[in-house]
């Protein structure tokens, strides 16, 4: 291996370590008696970065949880999941997983799910633009055909569940000055993100319209997206979910069943 | 619809010997209400590497009524490792579909390992890393078919296996490459107090016709027992000693396109707009005597 590549190597293995760095590495810095306080500065920025750009991905987290624990639970993140892109516009995806593996946080069973609101914000925001469906589209298609076609969700949207009021806890925390009380007998949510235009959007909908949602991204039938929406909730109307929503972005595009 | 975006800048706005400042997307909505009569806008273009959406588009607009220009951060041309062919492909869209006046990048590395730092490590100076360093430039300049400009670093510490001083690397490196040099009188100021270097001596091989560009910022201090060691941070307004550097520099290198930089502790656009026009007045003096001088 040549000196740089070297060197290289060693210097990124001391930015990961909370460890005082290799006397080897020490031994290439040119020393004033501030060799080691002139490399934490790295070791600082490099944290301390990355963090920031987690901290810009996840304001809800940081809220619920506050500054100093957001600050020391990034810390041990950036270190276990360094950057393995320059572009830092997705650095976090495995931040949701990672809230739930801390024994610390057990106390705070829904911050995963807000976590996961909240990458796909920032994936929604960022995604390829795409048409929205329009009425010109659906005229095409003879009305008795409607059932078996395909009815696709727009490229950006995205579906969360939890079993916890995830939704009411993001809304509630949008707002630095917000002390709404959420009780979590409140029960299960159902959200949907997405970007029909330029402005990303967050929604709670019913357990039949999040399943048929599901179904239809899945690329199944309108009747049979239907059929497994109305089991797992028997109060499901698509007829009224679609007057409402045909429309409004969540859809982009119909078309005959493969 | 790529194609149409496309066709909209035909060629690249010149960046014109005005100051500009960085781009940033709480300043957007501003920037398009009240058209501030600025020279041209600097972007990060990995901030701008999603596949859509409001950055995009923003950049779009601004781009329609302002030369701008674009740095990144993301090449590391020291690495030993070979360059991200698809972050260069992506540069690439980026700097087809937007027609920028200037394209530059540090002289450093970020790439060591697997992963990336995202902070702009120094290079270790010999020849080795100088040849690297030169065939990188020449790959990322055959990519993007166009010259780029390459900015000395601030740094904290220095390698003792390095060879050859920082200012003639830079130097040699633009010079084996075709490259320009984006020179950061923050930086100079930052790394010669650093490291104990004279800032004359930083500056001497440095000449007109290299520079396509100058970036002014502010840094922090940061005691280290008995010493100082200055954070280049962007965080705060240019202070007074690199504002007498500046005026220094122009008045050696003529009227370079002067960029403010910010980048944490976002001001108002206002606050930001007067430290733009106060680099601009300095330029339009510097003209105005060379005027007399040469007239």
């Amino acid at each position: 291996m040549s000196p740089l590549a070297e060197l290289q190597q060693a210097f990124c293995d001391a930015l990961l370590s909370p460890e005082v760095p290799a006397e080897s590495l020490l031994n290439e810095l040119v020393d004033d008696g501030l060799a080691l306080q002139r490399f934490n500065v790295y070791r600082n920025n490099f944290i301390v970065l990355n963090g920031d750009a987690l901290a810009d991905m996840y304001p809800v987290i940081k809220r619920l949880i506050g500054e100093e624990a957001f600050r020391a639970l990034a810390s041990a993140y950036v270190r276990l999941h360094p950057p393995q892109e320059r572009a830092l516009l997705l650095y976090g995806a495995q931040f949701p997983p990672f809230l739930e593996s801390i024994p610390e946080l057990s106390g705070l069973p829904y911050l995963s799910a807000v976590a996961r609101i909240e990458y796909a914000w920032t994936e929604s925001y960022h995604a390829e633009d795409s048409a929205v469906l329009s009425e010109q589209q659906v005229s095409t298609v003879p009305t008795e055909a409607l059932g078996s076609c395909q009815l696709l969700p727009h490229p950006t949207l995205h579906l969360i569940h939890s079993d916890y009021p995830v939704h009411a806890i993001w809304q509630a925390n949008q707002a630095d000055d917000c002390n709404q009380v959420i009780s979590l007998d409140q029960g299960e949510s159902h959200v949907v993100i997405l970007r029909p235009d330029i402005d990303v959007e967050v929604r709670e909908v019913s357990r039949g319209a999040f399943h048929f949602l599901k179904r239809l991204q899945l690329g199944e039938s309108i009747d049979r997206a239907y059929e497994a929406a109305s089991q797992q909730d028997n109060s499901f109307d698509p007829g009224s979910f679609l007057t409402e929503h045909l429309f409004d972005g969540t859809f982009y595009k119909i078309k005959p069943s493969a | 619809m790529d194609e149409a975006i496309t066709s909209l800048h035909s060629a690249p706005a010149r960046v014109p010997s005005r100051a500009g400042a960085g781009l940033k997307a709480v300043h957007y909505q501003t920037i398009i209400d009240e058209q501030p009569d600025i020279g041209w806008f600097e972007i990060h273009p990995e901030n701008y590497m999603g596949q859509g959406g409001a950055p995009l588009r923003y950049l779009e607009r601004i781009r329609s009524d302002y030369p701008i220009s674009m740095h990144s951060v993301g090449t590391s041309l020291g690495s030993h490792q070979p360059l991200d062919t698809n972050h260069l492909n992506e540069l690439k869209r980026l700097v087809d579909r937007f027609q920028p006046g200037l394209v530059s990048e540090h002289l450093s590395w970020s790439h060591g390992y697997e992963w990336y730092t995202n902070d702009l490590i120094p290079l270790l100076y010999t020849e080795e890393s100088l040849k690297l360093v030169v065939t990188h430039i020449q790959q990322v300049q055959e990519t993007l078919q166009r010259k780029i400009l390459i900015e000395n670093p601030s740094s904290y510490l220095q390698f003792k296996q390095s060879e050859i001083p920082e200012q003639a690397f830079l130097v040699e490196a633009i010079k084996r490459s075709g490259a320009g040099l984006l020179l950061d009188v923050n930086n100079v100021f930052v790394s010669c107090k650093n490291h104990g270097w004279d800032i004359e001596t930083y500056l001497a091989p440095i000449t007109q016709e290299m520079v396509g560009e100058i970036h002014l910022a502010g840094h922090a201090i940061q005691s280290l027992g008995d010493q100082e060691l200055l954070i280049d941070d962007h965080g705060s307004p240019v202070c007074t000693a690199v504002w007498e550097l500046y005026r220094h520099c122009i008045d050696r290198l003529g009227d370079i396109p002067t960029l403010i930089e910010r980048d944490s502790n976002i001001p108002s656009f206002d606050e930001l707009q007067q430290e733009v026009q106060f680099a601009e007045q300095y330029l339009n003096s510097y003209r105005e005597m060379s005027h007399v001088t040469t007239g």
